[in-house]
């Protein structure tokens, strides 16, 4: 076989750019498919593809590109262009901080995860003491989805960021901190308001877990549903009240 | 010169080092004279300064790089001739997939903590309610489904016009919508939270644990 190694060098060099740009032409392809025009979809993957040639998770960008184009009844094209530019400056951000805090590399979840903070409004200062404070990338991304999430659920900031601090200080692994905002809208379930439940968090009260005795509502977790617990899975029965 | 050219040859050979027995005194003497004036010249000679010596080596090892790199590029823009084991094509391959991996970080096994991992694998199945009696259909778009207006069915109740899906989500935060009719976007009361969609709407939010929702 004889060919010009130099040649041999640029196939594989762009090997390795079209896998990363495979994500640009996956969503390029999805929106098609969906039925969005060619000029909407090239811009879309442009966003993206720019985004991964930053290094920056683009998961998030795809499920925004196609939550826009599901709303084309009331969201136009542009304005789900700009709504990505602002994601990619918030991905920047959040990238900028894990790295600051030292997550080498800083992986997608963790930078999805801030990004997603900045943008319901938690601050520098608050996303770096959670990340701090969690010390491994995965489970930084968790304590900030919880935080973020309490803060919408109207806890004030400071108690948001207290209970994921503290819970990360005294142990407890990430998959308990996801039952936070569960465990908060029992409490606001049982009468209690968020002004009360911010204090005791201030006082190192932290959460009650969710299934704790008495904890409920109408949308409390019912049992087990029997038959659903499948092979390598585990299945378990979450519920909503009705309206 | 000319004294060389007056020299026998029996001179020559014993000034070559071959014959010293059989040469005659004169034949000597004239070599001998002979190898005599090559010393006084020799030592009339200068010695060259050290400067140009270090001048001289620095332009001729400059010179050996320039040819190397010339010979680099060389062997880089000519063909060759290459023998190919598959199996290493194959493992050079897998190697470039797993490297281009690490590039666009796409986030492995690796990234998890242990905890969370196991979590991620949990399937957790969450009910969905919508009270809608005036709805012909009810559908459910969010970030588990990549959006699709069709992708979540909810099924009537047409005494208590209560529409219900139980939907297999991972642990974690999902955010959703339920459409009415194929064109009426509309946020889940019994959600965690509301929260800005980026297009100046809301979604609603909720956050699965590993023990399931508990919602309003």
């Amino acid at each position: 076989m004889r060919y010009s190694f130099v040649g041999a060098l640029l196939v594989a060099g762009a090997l390795l750019a079209s896998a990363r740009s495979a994500t640009a032409q996956d969503v390029r392809a999805q929106l098609l498919e969906r039925g969005a025009p060619a000029e909407f979809a090239d811009q879309v993957a442009a966003v993206v593809a720019s985004a991964g040639a930053e290094q920056l998770p683009t998961e998030p960008l795809v499920s925004k590109a196609l939550e826009g184009w599901a709303k084309r009844a009331r969201v136009p094209q542009d304005r789900v262009i700009t709504a990505l530019n602002q994601y990619v400056v918030r991905l920047r951000t959040g990238r900028d901080i894990a790295l600051e805090v030292g997550f080498n590399g800083a992986p997608g979840p963790v930078i999805a995860a801030a990004a997603e903070a900045v943008g319901r409004g938690m601050t520098r200062a608050q996303i770096t003491q959670v990340m701090g404070s969690a010390g491994e990338p995965a489970a930084a991304a968790t304590g900030l989805t919880v935080a973020s999430a309490l803060m919408a659920q109207g806890l004030e900031a400071e108690a948001a960021i207290r209970v994921v601090d503290d819970a990360f200080r005294g142990g407890r692994p990430p998959e308990d901190i996801l039952e936070f905002p569960s465990a908060l809208t029992g409490l606001q379930a049982q009468g209690e308001d968020m002004a009360q439940i911010a204090r005791r968090i201030m006082q190192g009260g932290g959460l009650p877990s969710p299934t704790a005795p008495g904890m409920g509502g109408r949308g409390n977790r019912p049992p087990t549903v029997p038959g659903m617990s499948g092979e390598g899975q585990k299945k378990r029965k979450g519920t909503s009240g009705g309206q | 010169m000319r004294e060389e050219q007056r020299l026998s040859p029996e001179a020559h050979s014993y000034l070559d080092g071959e014959s010293a027995g059989g040469i005659g005194p004169e034949d000597r003497g004239a070599a001998q004279r002979f190898e005599q004036a090559i010393q006084a010249y020799a030592s009339s000679l200068k010695r060259p300064d050290a400067a140009v010596d270090r001048a001289v080596m620095a332009a001729v090892r400059a010179d050996a790089r320039h040819a190397r790199r010339q010979s680099v590029w060389r062997w880089l823009v000519s063909p060759h001739l290459f023998n190919v084991r598959p199996a290493l094509v194959a493992a050079a391959a897998v190697a470039l997939i797993v490297f281009g991996r690490v590039l666009i970080d796409v986030p492995g096994p690796g990234d998890r903590s242990p905890g969370a991992e196991a979590a991620a694998q949990t399937t957790i199945l969450v009910r969905f309610e919508l009270r809608a009696p005036d709805a012909h259909r009810v559908t459910l778009a969010g970030s588990f489904n990549e959006w699709s207006p069709d992708g979540v069915e909810l099924a009537r109740n047409a005494a208590t016009g209560l529409w219900t899906a139980t939907v297999p989500l991972k642990p974690g935060e999902h955010e959703y919508l339920f459409i009415i009719d194929g064109s009426q976007w509309i946020p889940d009361p019994n959600a965690h939270a509301q929260v800005d969609d980026g297009f100046g709407q809301a979604n609603s939010v909720i956050v699965v644990g590993p023990r399931g929702v508990v919602r309003s």
